[in-house]
């Protein structure tokens, strides 16, 4: 799964660790996330697109087959 | 966030309330008790001719592992310093779930494959010492996996 989640941080100011601690997970999933190598879970997912003030499919698209 | 930091403590505290210090001395306290009661019983199961000798090694070899059981099951997660709010989100948890699985499967593999083995070849051991060399090879297993996991995803 493709994301633009460094965009979104970085233009509200967010570092890696202030969005985990925003979204009371660890640092690594953020890291994980930005990498494209973890799809988070729904709820993740409903709580980054709160946060951020978008859609989720806003911050997250399938990869291009 | 600093104030909520300072609220916070290394080991936690109980959810019963009480310091961090009333926690860990309920946990040595109870794990002590339990461990005794326990080296108590397997000695007069096992040994009574080395009764107080084998009541002691027992109680020595569980105090550790009981005395953080019930530290774990005391224990206010909210209150313990740098413990995520939803680890059940992080990736982390998917990385357990990942290395459980393989190690579900493994412990079946060996256990099958053991099974057909001793089937044809008889075998005298401790039943004990089997299912803790299984519980060991399991969590060596998940270790191995997990940090594999952890490697290629993280």
């Amino acid at each position: 799964m493709e994301n633009n989640l460094p965009d979104h941080r970085k233009a509200r100011g967010l570092s890696q660790q202030a969005l985990a601690d925003a979204l009371g997970v660890s640092r690594q999933t953020i890291i994980s996330l930005e990498k494209g190598r973890y799809d988070p879970s729904l709820p993740l997912a409903f709580k980054l697109s709160a946060l951020f003030g978008c859609q989720i499919e806003d911050l997250f698209q399938p990869e291009a087959e | 966030m600093n104030t909520e930091q300072e609220t916070k403590a290394r080991w936690g505290r109980s959810r019963f309330g009480g310091s961090q210090a009333t926690l860990i001395s309920v946990s040595l306290l109870a794990g002590a008790v339990l461990s005794i009661a326990a080296g108590l019983l397997f000695a007069t199961l096992n040994f009574p001719g080395n009764f107080v000798l084998a009541t002691l090694i027992m109680a020595a070899g569980l105090l550790p592992v009981l005395s953080v059981g019930c530290w774990a099951l005391l224990l206010d997660r909210s209150t313990l310093r740098g413990a995520t709010k939803n680890p059940e989100i992080s990736v982390e948890s998917q990385w357990y779930d990942k290395a459980a699985v393989g190690v579900f499967q493994d412990v079946l593999l060996v256990c099958g494959l053991g099974a057909a083995v001793l089937s044809f070849i008889e075998v005298q051991a401790s039943i004990g010492l089997i299912l803790a060399g299984v519980v060991g090879l399991a969590m060596a297993d998940f270790g191995v996996r997990y940090w594999l996991i952890k490697r290629a995803e993280g």
